[in-house]
């Protein structure tokens, strides 16, 4: 199934495969050889292949035993630091199968977890150090406290150069048989801003509807993976149809899942391409960051959530009530 | 058709005022023997005797809400053919207010032949101390000067600031309605609705309403509200057993329709009152009663900034903080500028949050199957999979209908659920 997206499918197995990053594959390869390793932390924006070299350097070091040596953990998705220590004591628990002397926590989304819970983190990576090594990985190394980034070897991901991009993404479609334009790439290479995964997704998309990927199908299949569904609800409540705006909430926040943060990340993307008035984005603008504060604050993201639907209610009357700024010039 | 059932179906004779037997005799012989009344009416409904009822200047009606106190009156007024001249709690009762109305009502002949007057002072343990100032001592006046019969009604007249009041009157105490009498009338509404209700359902709102018929009928009116013609024990259970919607739909017209900041605020000091399945109902109605988007989101925005304060209170259990969400998520919601005027009777719905989380469980269980499953073999966290992979993964299977079959194998869900889910 996992091959099934092609980002898995391609994603570099072996150092040799990793298009990029020499000076960070040449430090994690002297510590294959050694056989010892301090605790590591990675970061960067998205797409850049933290997750790729944390499990390439699982690959190196423990061959075909890597699974049983590796512990995958997100810091968003587990509940609570008492959570992860509870998996991490259970994963320690056992020696590690093979030739390496300890075993391996790849932490994801590290940055997200809050600084009392990065406290508590510390104090679990030293308590089973004798064993066990972390991958932190992190998108924001500020977010990251100083006793936790003191005790790791740092590394940095930069998002792909556009040549390197350019060069995998060629691959990719050599492989699938896949005729790739070259202002397909450009576009690609645009809207994706560097992260691999997604120009890969977007790659996956655009050729899933013909063989010939150019710049017109990455543009359709950039509109295919939007979050159809949350764009409507903005539309929806823009238009002053709250009734229905709010049906449609629940129903993706429900049924489907969907968090309140990504409302107004989806919301805040798609605020750029609405034919509104300048003043009317800013102000949206504005909306969307205060409902972002009080998701994190409050305690009921569908009330938060219907507060910025009529707000966004109101904001649309008034701006369909008040005639465009080049006529009042 | 708005009309509440407690309107509708309130008793129109004396007969029909269920289970108060003795007040009646009471209320009856006190009349028969000061005031002129029908012969008929005598002979039924007279049958005391005592001294103290006889002598009384004036009766007040004492007893829990929703038991007829109110109901009796009017039904007393009817059968002895008098005009009744009613001042409840909703109105200003300072004493020059009373002495006006009472006044003019008494020296005005009457227009439609009625055979004398009556006057109701509704809830008068509800006068308020500073808006109707000297309003009880105006009372007391008027029955010492009184040619006609005076009726007064109270939850609790055993305030020690109602002494006065007691003692140029006769208390009468009507007691709670009993479950049995309760589903007796839930159960001839049913039957004028044309609903089908189960026995079992009747008697569980009669349960819970302790004695108190106009909750339970507001209660059966909600069960049944948008045309629904059936109503099981299920129905109710999925609400909540303790039947939070009755003290709910009180509490939620008491704050939308309170005048003041502070009537709305001291809501909160009800016993009943129970702050976080009001914050639910908030949420559900506020629309209802507040339909422009303008002053909508003025509510909202209120309740919103309440919730902020209790997000903090659960993290930091800073609950000195509370007051300042309660007056938010009260006084805040209640007191909107160009509020509109609010009908006479608001349906307020259940919170549709609960029904849906109910009916939508397998699912959330399924879409969480895939979530996860996706996140493990993608080595991505699920957050990622809902806001992006899904999207991708539905992009993809449109042209590719093996896809959704690789997926339901794997995972053991059917491949329309799965479908639903992209």
């Amino acid at each position: 199934m996992a091959e099934l997206f092609w980002f898995e499918k391609y994603r570099p197995r072996v150092f040799d495969e990793v298009v990029d990053l020499e000076e960070v594959k040449a430090r994690l390869r002297e510590f294959v050889r050694s056989g010892n390793m301090p605790h590591l932390l990675f970061y960067g924006p998205p797409g850049t292949g933290k997750t790729t070299m944390a499990l390439v350097l699982a690959r190196e070091l423990y061959g075909e035993y890597w699974r049983e040596n590796t512990l995958e953990l997100n810091a968003s998705d587990e509940r609570g630091i008492n959570v992860i220590r509870e998996r991490v004591k259970e994963f320690a628990r056992t020696a590690p199968v093979g030739k390496a002397p300890f075993k391996l926590v790849i932490l994801d989304e590290a940055d997200n977890m809050t600084s009392d819970a990065q406290q508590a983190l510390r104090r679990i990576m030293e308590m089973y150090a004798q064993n066990t090594r972390f991958i932190l990985l992190a998108n924001y190394v500020s977010r990251i406290i100083d006793p936790i980034i003191s005790r790791c070897a740092v590394f940095r991901f930069s998002p792909m150069p556009r040549g390197l991009m350019a060069e995998r993404l060629r691959h990719i479609a050599k492989s699938e048989g896949i005729e790739l334009r070259d202002d397909a790439i450009d576009l690609i290479y645009e809207v994706s801003e560097g992260d691999m995964r997604k120009a890969i997704n977007l790659l996956q998309v655009a050729a899933a509807t013909s063989n010939v990927v150019d710049a017109n199908a990455v543009a359709s299949a950039t509109t295919m993976i939007r979050p159809a569904d949350v764009i409507e609800l903005f539309n929806l409540a823009l238009n002053g149809d709250v009734a229905k705006a709010r049906e449609k909430l629940r129903e993706l926040m429900y049924v489907k899942g969907i968090a309140g943060i990504d409302f107004i990340r989806a919301f805040q993307r798609e605020l750029i391409r609405m034919p509104l008035d300048d003043e009317v984005k800013a102000e949206i603008a504005e909306l969307l960051a205060d409902v972002d504060y009080r998701l994190t604050q409050g305690s009921d993201e569908e009330l938060q959530l219907l507060y910025l639907l009529s707000k966004l209610g109101a904001i649309g009357k008034r701006a369909r009530q008040t005639p465009p700024p080049s006529k009042r010039r | 058709m708005a009309l509440p059932w407690v309107e509708k179906y309130r008793p129109k004779s004396f007969a029909d005022v269920v289970d108060q037997e003795e007040a009646k005799y009471v209320l009856a012989s006190w009349i028969c023997a000061r005031f002129r009344a029908p012969k008929d009416f005598c002979t039924r409904w007279a049958k005391k005797k005592d001294k103290e009822i006889l002598d009384a200047r004036a009766v007040l009606l004492a007893g829990p809400p929703g038991v007829g106190k109110t109901t009796l009156v009017h039904a007393l007024a009817r059968e002895i053919g008098y005009e009744l001249i009613e001042l409840n709690a909703s109105d200003v009762r300072t004493a020059e207010r009373l002495k006006e109305v009472v006044g003019r009502g008494l020296r005005e002949g009457s227009l439609f032949g009625y055979g004398g007057k009556i006057v109701l002072f509704d809830e008068v343990d509800g006068l308020h101390v500073k808006e109707d100032a000297g309003g009880l001592e105006a009372i007391i006046e008027i029955i010492e000067n009184s040619k006609v019969p005076i009726v007064m009604t109270a939850n609790n007249p055993y305030d020690p600031r109602f002494r006065p009041l007691r003692d140029i009157s006769l208390v009468v105490n009507l007691k709670r309605l009993s479950e049995e009498e309760v589903v007796e009338v839930l159960r001839r509404i049913c039957t004028s609705e044309g609903a089908k209700c189960e026995e079992e359902a009747l008697r569980s709102i009669a349960k819970s309403s302790l004695g108190d018929l106009r909750a339970a009928i507001n209660d059966l009116q909600m069960y049944l509200s948008g045309g629904r013609k059936t109503l099981t024990v299920d129905d109710i259970k999925r609400v909540g057993e303790r039947n939070p919607q009755l003290s709910m739909f009180e509490i939620l017209d008491r704050v939308y329709r309170a005048r003041w900041f502070d009537e709305a605020r001291a809501i909160s000091f009800n016993p009943s009152f129970d702050w976080e399945q009001y914050f639910i109902w908030a949420t559900e109605t506020i629309p209802v009663v507040y339909k422009e988007v303008e002053t909508m989101s003025v509510a909202y925005d209120r309740l919103s900034k309440a919730d902020m304060f209790i997000g903090r209170i659960k993290r930091t259990q800073e609950w000195e903080l509370l007051p300042y969400a309660l007056e938010l998520a009260l006084g805040g919601v209640s007191q909107i500028k160009n509020k509109p005027r609010l009908p006479p009777f608001i349906k307020y719905g259940f919170p549709q949050r609960l029904l849906i989380l109910a009916k939508s469980r397998e699912a959330r269980k399924r879409r969480d199957a895939l979530v996860e499953y996706l996140a493990q073999n993608l080595h991505v966290s699920r957050s990622y999979v809902k806001s992006e992979i899904i999207y991708v993964l539905g992009a993809l299977a449109k042209s590719d209908s093996k896809i959704v079959e690789r997926l339901s194998k794997a995972l053991g869900i059917n491949a329309i659920d799965i479908k639903t889910l992209l």
